[in-house]
């Protein structure tokens, strides 16, 4: 427990609330903002997550080019589902999107050729060929942690993933204060009334989903440079309802809710590993690991009682008909 | 008077049901038009054909001599036919005045990315100008969802009228509203027509009303124009006493 409780650990805790922050941003323009309900959010960053390393480690590409590149894609496979599925009713849109983030994991799962398979990215190589996709961004994390004079790469990786989350979400903050924003609370609110004003719905979805996919897609290549590999199971549905949960912890419709959900979800996901104590000892911590899904579950039912609104909603609006 | 809208046999049906079978109508330009009929009659059915929320399975719907009834709602209303909603839909979550910020046509600010500042301060002058007119403006930063049913009522016909449309279509503009606020919206809509110069298309059931106010009356029964004409015509046409009472004479 000792060896957890280091501030390596707790680098890493905000590492992975950083990336967090960032895949729940796309949510948050989706949702709180647009309203579209999406329940297959972590397919894009899979798609992002992929195309960088099968660029990287396949076609021998700097990863400098294919990360935006990588991006692109998941914008691109927000368009080429919203395209198809967006006209459909809000709640049907949401049954396609979970199916959607399936069909990408099972693919990634089953293109062996192309994705490595279920090994993950170990067996996107050859034998000969170390299938390293980070090499470069190592050694960028490196210069700027000599050039910052930071010593544990922890803490160097943690800046980069806070300084990114922090332009994405001061960009998304700027751009919801415009009239566009205006027009996406307003199909949020009543997209028939919108329409009725001469606003076309549709092709704001289509941006939303396109800028959130994007976003997921920054959140997936941090992912892969984190941990260095990665396999189809990392992306599994749960991911997705983390980052609802961190929207909802944070507050619906409000850009800088996301960092605060982040963060409280990051520490309780994180801090509730310390369980360590009577009646809980008697369980092995691969028992408490679940122990903390259900105290996290607790606090979500516990805010949806007492703050609907979340940490920094707007009560008031909770209330209106 | 040129025709500023033309509905010509006009054919939408609910599965078996046949809600608007073949109606034909002119709105003249600068005229006010009441469109009335007994409940069921199509009269909210043809309003969507009208606005494109639906699509009409036959005949066709022209605005200027051009055809609008394959495109879609965004494209009727930029085109400068503007609706409103039986029941006020106002944006609850968002304040009175972005309400009617919203409708701003032709705004470079709705594209990601362009500022359009100037637009929006116009916006903004004209919004305080619409607020004031239906005295709102003490509301304006009030999240419309805290409006009364009446105030939504108001919120909705200036929010159209930011729209700038040339033919106003209103839907059901009385239902609700108290006696003090009817003769202020009766004031307002006749004045959208000989200050602003805007065409109205009104569907409503309160007869006084329609008759008071339309130089041109459209009966609807049973999916058809059963008669148009001016309210004095209408009021003695023998096809419409039947349609309104024709459940009380069979009854007695």
């Amino acid at each position: 427990m000792s060896a957890l409780a280091s501030g390596e650990f707790w680098a890493f805790v905000g590492v992975a609330a950083g990336i967090y922050t960032i895949l729940a941003l796309g949510l948050q323009l989706q949702f709180g903002y647009a309203g579209l309900l999406n329940f297959g959010q972590v397919a894009f960053m899979a798609i992002g997550a992929y195309t960088m390393a099968i660029l990287v480690v396949k076609e021998g590409w700097s990863m400098w080019l294919a990360s935006p590149l990588a991006i692109a894609a998941a914008a691109a496979a927000g368009l080429l589902l919203g395209i198809p599925c967006l006209r459909l009713r809000a709640d049907y849109f949401a049954i396609v999107t979970i199916a959607f983030s399936e069909i990408v994991r099972y693919v990634a799962t089953n293109e062996q050729s192309l994705t490595g398979g279920s090994q993950g990215t170990i067996a996107l190589g050859s034998v000969t060929q170390a299938s390293e996709y980070n090499a470069q961004w190592e050694s960028f994390q490196t210069r700027v942690g000599n050039w910052l004079h930071i010593g544990s790469k922890d803490v160097t990786m943690l800046l980069l993933v806070w300084a990114t989350a922090l332009v994405l979400l001061t960009l998304t903050w700027l751009a919801v204060r415009t009239p566009w924003g205006r027009v996406l609370r307003a199909i949020r609110e009543d997209e028939d009334a919108a329409a009725s004003l001469g606003k076309n719905v549709f092709a704001y979805k289509l941006q939303v989903l396109a800028l959130g996919s994007a976003l997921a897609g920054v959140a997936g290549l941090f992912y892969a440079w984190q941990f260095s590999f990665f396999s189809p199971d990392d992306f599994q549905p749960l991911l997705t309802f983390f980052a609802w949960m961190i929207v909802i912890l944070g507050g619906v419709g409000r850009i800088w809710a996301v960092p605060v959900g982040a963060v409280v979800f990051g520490f309780l996901f994180a801090g509730t590993r310390f369980l360590d104590f009577e009646p809980l000892s008697s369980l092995d911590s691969a028992e408490r690991a679940y122990v903390r899904l259900i105290v996290i579950g607790l606090v979500i039912i516990g805010l949806v009682v007492f703050r609907p609104q979340g940490i920094l909603g707007r009560r008031e609006e909770m209330v209106l008909e | 008077m040129t025709p500023l809208l033309e509905v010509r046999d006009v054919a939408h049906a609910f599965g078996g049901v046949r809600a608007v079978d073949g109606a034909s109508f002119d709105v003249g330009a600068g005229s006010i038009t009441g469109l009335i009929g007994p409940n069921g009659a199509g009269k909210s059915t043809l309003f969507n054909c009208i606005s494109g929320f639906l699509r009409p399975r036959s005949g066709s719907v022209a605005m200027d001599g051009r055809r609008i009834d394959r495109l879609p709602p965004h494209r009727i209303a930029r085109g400068g036919l503007v609706r409103t909603f039986q029941t006020p839909r106002a944006l609850l979550r968002m304040t009175v005045a972005e309400n009617v910020l919203l409708a701003t046509p032709r705004h470079p600010g709705e594209q990601l990315g362009r500022p359009g500042r100037e637009r929006e301060r116009e916006a903004q002058a004209r919004t305080a100008e619409l607020l004031e007119l239906v005295g709102l403006d003490a509301h304006a930063r009030a999240l419309a969802g805290t409006l009364s049913g009446g105030q939504r009522k108001l919120l909705d016909l200036i929010r159209a009228l930011m729209a700038e449309p040339r033919l106003l279509l209103l839907d059901e503009p009385m239902a609700g509203v108290s006696p003090t606020l009817r003769v202020e919206l009766l004031h307002h809509i006749r004045d959208l027509r000989d200050r602003d110069g805007i065409t109205l298309l009104i569907v409503e059931h309160d007869l006084d009303f329609v008759m008071g106010v339309s130089d041109r009356v459209v009966v609807m029964n049973n999916g058809r124009v059963i008669a148009h004409g001016t309210p004095d015509e209408v009021r003695g046409d023998e096809r419409v006493v039947d349609a309104y009472l024709g459940a009380r004479h069979e009854a007695a």
